[in-house]
């Protein structure tokens, strides 16, 4: 195959809008609908529309909110560490990763302000926010990492919005966008050396930035009294559970483009392996952490602790207790040691189950600890809502939604780094400050 | 400067929960109609906690009356992002309902779950709104609220005021010689989850001689 | 402390200002969630004003704060001596008793068939023209005996009232709803006391209570004088706590606050304080002065016909013993003999009972048991002992106008049959008026008066009571809202609420002095409605005649104060003044009059009865009977009675086995329908405060349920919140089940609150009436209705 029509195909989606675009858009413009109208009955009615009671306060919208914010770590911190260390085979997919924390983000933030009784109010947290909430911490970390990851994911796009400038045939718009993003690149050594350090920075500012956000989500839990949340290996342990659904979206969002954008060329089999490999290791990881973190409640048999563990164990959130360990640690390893499984399609597989079980994992966290109040009460069940799924369904959605706009505008494969890994490759002209490193 | 306390004598406590409704009534709490109620979303400042358990004829009853503990080292107020929930220098918690975002942190943070969320607008059936008292503020949807130690209307808080079993006793823990101070220090006195460091300061004396 | 909006506001939109497009945002959605007020800014008028409380028949004296003419917040009146400054739950509810959205706007005629919805509007002149019309045909065809009253909270001087009323009629058919509440204490009393009221207690020096079936902590009465003296003899004295021991045949809150609970299976109260009698006898643990000096019948004796008669003594002696009881009653016999040494032993202490040991076929038995073990160990009229209340000294009633029609109809035999071989002792038979109606037995009836009762909510086999008044071709009701009864009515002539009202109110304080309260209007009243005292007296006047000469005065205040002048000029107590009008002033600002503090020694009131002693054996039961007893023998005439017992027993305290409907085998539980603090009769359905905490104990509310003993619950593979069916003889009725500890394994409790079929939005076609399921068995000696009585089973829906 000529370069160029293989580079085509990276093309394409940016420039060639066909029917199934436009069908998968109405499809999630439908979704969103659905999903906004179910918000703007909380709106009216208030939270009251949702299942969350005293003393469940908090229930889907948190679940969501960790979860999302989990995904997001899929994205940088894999792109991050594999950039950090050179994985030439990330090349094809550090595109796709940034984008999925971006969107993440976007989502858990937004799923915690529609958790909030007084979104009107969000100002509140800037005109009064203290510093000793850990609520506070969390905004103030979730801004970071949001800034942060935008702009890591901007910095490698700017020498293809040059390359998408300069192509022919573009509308006065699109043309106009691509000419303002990309900031006057001109492709200059100079100007690659510099993009190539401010990446390589924050690459690895990114990575402690990541690591903090979860962190700090886990101690928006760990840091009251409550059974199950007070717990110190509550940041790892989250952070642990925040890559590893983050590998399996990348996963599965690699697999979509590959198969929508037809990339089978940039997104090879190796690759759904390698990362199949790492899922393994951190469902190790997070099987480990689980295990120590009931292991310990149950041995110290403090009553309040014991009440949520056998809620979880055996009681009414055991279905989903057990359901978590089969997707998060049983299945995907005996689906990714077995090389016989551990195909793409085996891979994806588990990588859905993995988010599943992810997903569980957070209602798992949140959810039992508080049907299991210290004082007698009245209530101690919670169920979600039609409100509360269509949330979860329209959150879904919006991810998707933001996905295919942004696939639609910009490459999902960043077609400079893959021609420069190609460059390398071939061992040919090398471009870049490698060559300048070599030639001095 | 007084600091509030209260003490609630279990011996005296008949479980009657006439300090419930005095205290909605006090403070324009509404009803939360079946449908609600039934969800978890009816609103008790004061509310009598029971538990009755045993095997027959070996049964047991516990009821404790149950407002904020207005703890001294209050983890409510330790969390909320945007100091909706404060504690002022007279020791007691409160709420600036009209700075509350509705984050529910602090309920989720409180041990004592003596918070309450608005999860609708508060609703006075027809006529009904007559009963309202324009001492206490009517809370809008979405915020928290929770027991004031009547502050309105210090020392006598309603919930105290109207007991039928003299059960409950309102007073300054700072003054050694309060009734409060003293029954604080009997032996019959104990506080809910003591163990937590939360420092209430609603103390409850023990059932029995 | 405040929190105002408007400041806040304007800093937000500042800072807003800076992030445009936020702000516009946040404006458009700020709609949506600020709909209530803040703390309203206005100057007001407030004011508070004391009444008495009428959510229950406590008679506590209240305080309602109004806020420029609306009452917002009630607390207790400390002046008033019951209750001190106190309140129950109930008191609060009262708010909604008043603002009740649907309470009737004003007099209303049924156009439709009885029980539609074809209620009109009428003026209150059409409307009182209208029943003195029908009330003066009556009079004259079938005969005013045919007009019949019933009522239930009487208070005051509204049960003289009516009696007036029905008097200068000539109606022997005023029919209180006693006979459905504690009637069978009142007589149990007049045959041991002499006295049919109710007894007071020395609660707060007491040391020692045994409660049969009382329930003294979340029912009974005076509710909070009961409260404040169990907090008062566990806690006001220094080194001495007494103990309360609750006898009941489930675990309610007061068996879970007293210090004991000791389970019985029901019906058998009497048995047991006989039990505790017999250990006190032969222990000698009795009060021997006391017993020789104030009681009759205690030893044999031989009457003034040289007839000898066997005593009380005897009589335990041989039939009473523990193991014997113990059979009876499931309580050990260890735990009875306890019992007697505990009680004999910590005096000054009392024996006391409520309707579960009293409303039974045998109840007025178990209530002289009971009372017989005050008289054992000399607690009567001494501190911390039982005492006999004293009444308010009230000025007589004007003499009725002459009147050969209303002596007629007065001659004739009540309606009820109280009072008659059927009822010997009773006053009134409420619960017996379906059979009678329907047959037409002893007469048909013309009219049917309905005053703040609801018999087709109340009564046991309630439906037989919608099959009755269908029968009835005049019913008027005067309740303020359209309760199940009202429904039915063709007239509904409403009251005011009780915080709209001016009327006198006896309480029985259990405090042995007199106490009186007066109720007045908090604010004014809402809708087109009137004081039922108002209306009677108009009816009476515009029947002309000698109903009109009957009732010489203008409105029912002026009844009132005629009355209540008789406190003036006794005096004494509380309020005394050199004239009327200015005790009258004092009278409504403290809303409170009571006597001078108990003497005690009184031997000569204390007790009424023929021997002036505590009757061990009754000559007034024994006078009664014989009087009736007409050619019968005495075995035949107490067998009729359903009396088992012979010879001297059955005039003395004795145990009776109580009579149950229904087989053992098909219905293998016993019913028990109990009060909750949060129930306020039946009329307290209405109010949400109260429907939303109603069982606080076992977290349910705005719903009846039944409990059931978990184990016998597995055995029948219930499981907790399941639907059952209670099924009796008479009928069945689908509920949740509890399972509850507290449950005794051969009864199923129900709450009695719920299962309306109207009376307004919150209480109509909620859970369900156990009246459905409870079948109509009275006691034949004094009438009362036997609620205990009733055997069920269940089983899953
Ligand atoms: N909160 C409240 N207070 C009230 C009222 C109210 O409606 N609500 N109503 C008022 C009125 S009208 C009345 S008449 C009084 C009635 O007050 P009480 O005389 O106390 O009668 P109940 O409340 O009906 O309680 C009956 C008790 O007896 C128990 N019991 C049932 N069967 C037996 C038995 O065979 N033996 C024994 N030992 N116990 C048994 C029941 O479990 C229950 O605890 O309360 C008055 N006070
Ligand atoms: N199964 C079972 N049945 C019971 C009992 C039980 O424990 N279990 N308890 C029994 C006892 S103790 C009693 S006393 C009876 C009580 O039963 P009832 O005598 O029927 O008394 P309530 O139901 O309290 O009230 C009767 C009616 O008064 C009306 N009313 C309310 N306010 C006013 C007012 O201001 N003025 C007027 N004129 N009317 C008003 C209301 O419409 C209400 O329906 O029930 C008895 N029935
Ligand atoms: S009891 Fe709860 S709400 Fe009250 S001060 Fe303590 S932590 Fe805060
Ligand atoms: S809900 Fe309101 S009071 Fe509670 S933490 Fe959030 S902002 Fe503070
Ligand atoms: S102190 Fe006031 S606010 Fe607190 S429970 Fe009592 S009545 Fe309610
Ligand atoms: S009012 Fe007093 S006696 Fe009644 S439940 Fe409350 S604290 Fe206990
Ligand atoms: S006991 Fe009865 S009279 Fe007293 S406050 Fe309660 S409801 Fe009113
Ligand atoms: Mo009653």
């Amino acid at each position: 195959m000529n370069k160029d029509d293989k580079e085509a195909v990276l093309f394409k989606p940016v420039e060639k809008t066909g029917r199934g675009f436009y069908l998968v858009v109405a499809g999630l413009v439908l979704i969103l609908a659905w999903a906004a109208y179910a918000y703007s009955r909380q709106i009216v009615v208030g939270l009251d529309v949702t299942g969350l009671n005293r003393p469940v306060y908090w229930g889907l919208y948190i679940t969501n909110f960790v979860f999302f914010i989990g995904i997001s770590h899929a994205g940088t911190l894999v792109s991050a560490i594999l950039r950090v260390f050179g994985a030439e085979w990330r090349r094809p997919i550090t595109r796709a990763a940034e984008a999925i924390t971006v969107f993440a983000l976007v989502l858990g933030t937004g799923n915690i302000m529609i958790d909030m009784g007084r979104p009107d109010r969000l100002l509140n947290i800037i005109r009064y926010g203290r510093f000793q909430s850990p609520l506070v911490w969390d905004v103030t970390s979730l801004t970071v990492y949001l800034t942060a990851s935008l702009t890591y994911l901007y910095l490698p796009l700017i020498p293809d919005l040059a390359i998408l400038r300069d192509r022919p045939g573009l509308s006065p718009w699109r043309r106009w966008l691509y000419t303002k993003l990309s900031i006057g690149w001109q492709g200059t050594e100079e100007q690659k050396h510099r993009l190539e350090r401010l990446i390589g920075i924050m690459a690895v500012l990114i990575i402690p930035i990541a690591v903090s956000v979860h962190t700090v989500v886990s101690w928006v839990f760990a840091m009251t009294v409550q059974p199950m949340w007070h717990s110190t290996i509550f940041g790892p342990y989250f952070v642990i559970g925040a890559i590893f659904s983050g590998i399996a979206t990348l996963i599965i969002v690699m697999v979509i483009l590959r198969r929508a954008f037809n990339l089978y060329a940039y997104i090879t089999d190796e690759h759904f392996s390698n990362l199949g490999l790492l899922l393994m290791i951190f469902a190790f990881l997070w099987a480990y952490f689980t295990f120590s973190e009931y292991l310990t409640e149950f041995y110290g048999n403090e009553p309040a602790g014991m009440r949520v563990l056998f809620a979880k164990l055996v009681e009414e959130f055991s279905l989903m207790f057990w359901a978590m360990w089969l997707f998060n640690f049983i299945l995907p390893f005996i689906l990714l040691s077995n090389r016989r499984t551990r195909t793409v399609t085996g891979t994806v597989f588990t990588s859905i189950l993995v988010n599943v079980g992810m997903w569980l994992e957070r209602y798992n966290i949140v959810v039992p600890t508080l049907t299991r109040p210290r004082l007698p009460s009245p209530i101690t069940s919670y169920t979600p809502t039609w409100v509360e799924w269509s949330v979860l369904v329209g959150s879904f959605a919006v991810f998707a939604m933001l996905y295919v706009l942004f696939s639609k505008l910009f490459p999902i494969v960043s077609i400079w780094e893959v021609r420069e890994g190609e460059e390398i490759a071939a061992g040919g002209v090398v471009a870049g400050h490698h060559a300048e490193v070599g030639a001095d | 400067m007084p600091h509030w306390g209260m003490v609630i004598d279990l011996d005296r406590c008949v479980a009657c929960q006439a300090c419930s409704a005095a205290c909605r009534a006090e403070n324009n709490v509404s009803f939360a109609g079946p449908e609600e109620t039934a969800l978890g979303r009816a609103i008790y400042w004061q509310e009598v906690l029971a538990e009755v358990d045993g095997e027959y004829p070996n049964v047991r009853g516990t009821f404790i009356p149950r407002p904020c503990m207005h703890c001294e080292n209050p983890p409510c107020v330790r969390v909320c992002p945007v100091g909706a929930t404060y504690q002022n220098e007279e020791g007691l918690v409160l709420q600036r309902y009209e700075r509350c975002i509705g984050c529910r942190y602090c309920m989720v943070a409180c041990p004592y779950a003596v918070r309450y969320f608005n999860w609708r607008a508060p609703e006075w059936a027809e006529g009904m709104e007559r009963y309202q008292n324009p001492d206490v503020p009517i809370r809008p949807k979405g915020v928290v609220e929770k027991c004031t130690f009547c502050t309105h209307r210090l020392p006598v808080p309603a919930c105290n005021q109207a007991c039928p079993g003299n059960a409950r006793f309102f007073g300054d823990l700072e003054d050694p010689d309060s009734v409060v101070s003293q029954l604080a220090r009997s032996p019959r006195a104990f506080r809910l989850l003591e163990d937590l460091g939360t420092e209430p300061k609603v103390y409850y004396l023990r059932e029995g001689a | 402390m405040s929190y105002k909006m408007k400041s806040s506001r304007r800093d937000f939109l500042k800072l807003s200002g800076a992030i445009g497009a936020t702000a516009i945002g946040a404006s458009l959605v700020r709609p949506f969630f600020e709909a209530t007020a803040q703390t309203s800014t206005l100057p007001y008028m407030q004011q508070w004003i004391s009444t008495i409380c009428l959510m229950c028949p406590g008679g506590c004296g209240i305080l309602v704060r109004t806020i420029n003419g609306r009452a917002v917040k009630i607390d207790g009146n400390p002046l008033h001596p019951v209750n001190t400054g106190k309140v129950c739950p109930k008191a609060n509810a009262a708010l909604q008793v008043l603002y009740d959205p649907d309470r009737l706007r004003g007099p209303m005629v049924q156009k439709g068939e009885r029980g539609s919805d074809g209620w009109e509007a009428i003026s209150w002149d059409e409307a009182t023209q209208l029943v003195a019309e029908r009330l003066a045909d009556i009079r004259v065809n079938p005969g005013p005996q045919a007009m019949a009253f019933m009522s239930g909270r009487v208070r005051g001087q509204m049960g003289g009232l009516i009696d007036r009323f029905m008097a200068a009629y000539g109606s022997p058919n005023h029919i209180r709803h006693d006979s459905l509440s504690i009637d069978g204490e009142r007589i149990g009393n007049e045959l041991t006391f002499g006295h049919r009221e109710q007894l007071a207690y020395d609660w707060d020096n007491c040391n020692y209570v045994l409660s049969f079936g009382r329930a003294f902590l979340e029912a009974s009465r005076p509710t909070v004088r009961q409260i404040r003296g169990f907090s008062a003899m566990r806690r006001d004295r220094p080194n001495r706590r007494a103990k309360f021991v609750q006898i009941d045949t489930r675990f309610s809150i007061t068996a879970a606050k007293a210090d004991e609970w000791v389970p019985i299976r029901t019906g058998t109260d009497g048995a047991l304080a006989l039990g505790i009698a017999h250990i006190l006898i032969a222990e000698e643990l009795y009060d021997r002065r006391f017993v020789s000096e104030h009681t009759h019948g205690f030893e044999d004796w031989t009457d003034e016909n040289g007839v000898a008669h066997e005593g009380f003594r005897s009589m335990v002696m041989r039939e009473y013993h523990p193991v014997q009881v113990e059979s009876i009653t499931g309580v050990s016999a260890d735990t009875i003999i306890r019992l007697a040494r505990e009680f004999a032993n910590a005096q000054p202490g009392v024996a006391c009972g409520g309707r579960g040991a009293v409303m039974q076929t045998n109840g007025v038995f178990n209530w002289m048991a009971i009372q017989a073990l005050n008289a054992l160990v000399g607690s009567i009229e001494v501190p911390g002992g039982v005492l006999v209340q004293n009444r308010p000294p009230y000025s007589p009633w004007p003499d009725l106008p002459a009147d050969p029609v209303a002596d007629a109809g007065l001659a004739m035999t009540r309606f009820d049959g109280a009072g008659t071989r059927a009822y010997p002792l009773a006053h009134s038979v409420y619960q017996d008026l379906p059979e009678r109606i329907l047959a037409g037995e002893p007469y048909p009836l013309g009219a049917l008066f309905i005053y703040y009762t609801n018999p087709l909510f109340s009564s046991p086999d309630v439906k037989r009571f919608y099959e009755a008044i269908q029968k009835v071709p005049f019913v008027v009701s005067f309740s303020p809202f359209l309760d199940d009864s009202s429904a039915y009515a063709d007239l509904i002539l409403p009251d005011h609420s009780f915080l709209e009202r001016l009327q006198d109110d006896e309480i029985e304080p259990s405090l042995g002095y007199a106490v009186l309260g007066l109720r007045q209007p908090v604010v004014a009243p809402l809708f087109d409605t009137r004081d039922t005292g108002d209306v009677l007296i108009q009816i009476a006047r515009a029947m002309g005649g000698s109903m009109e000469a009957a009732f010489p005065w203008s409105d029912f205040s002026q009844v009132i104060q005629s009355r209540l002048s008789g406190l003036w000029a006794f005096e004494s107590g509380s309020i005394r003044s050199t004239n009327f009008s200015h005790f009258w002033d004092e009278l409504i600002s403290q809303s409170v009059w009571s006597d001078a503090p108990y003497a005690f020694g009184q031997w000569g009131r204390v007790f009424n009865t023929a021997s002036g002693k505590f009757e061990f054996f009754s000559q007034k039961l024994y006078e009664k009977l014989d009087e009736l007893r007409g050619e019968q023998t005495w075995g035949e005439w107490l067998s009729e009675l359903g009396i088992d017992a012979s010879g001297d027993m059955a005039f003395m305290p004795h145990y009776e086995s109580p009579r149950h409907i229904g087989g053992a085998s098909e219905y293998p539980f016993f019913l028990n329908t109990y009060k909750l603090m949060t129930h306020a009769e039946g009329r307290g359905a209405n109010t949400p405060w109260l429907q939303e905490k109603l069982g606080m104990h076992i977290k349910k509310s705005w719903d009846a349920w039944v409990e059931i003993n978990p184990r016998v619950a597995e055995r029948l593979g219930i499981e907790d919140d399941d639907w059952v069916w209670i099924e009796s003889p008479i009928g069945k009725i689908k509920l949740r089940a509890v399972l509850y500890p507290g449950a005794r394994p051969d009864t199923l409790n129900i709450p009695f609150e719920q299962g309306h079929k109207h009376y307004g939005r919150w209480a109509k076609e909620r859970g369900e009436n156990p009246n459905w399921v409870v079948a109509n068995e009275s006691d034949q000696l004094a009438g009362i209705a036997a609620w205990f009585s009733t055997r069920v089973k269940i089983y899953k829906a």
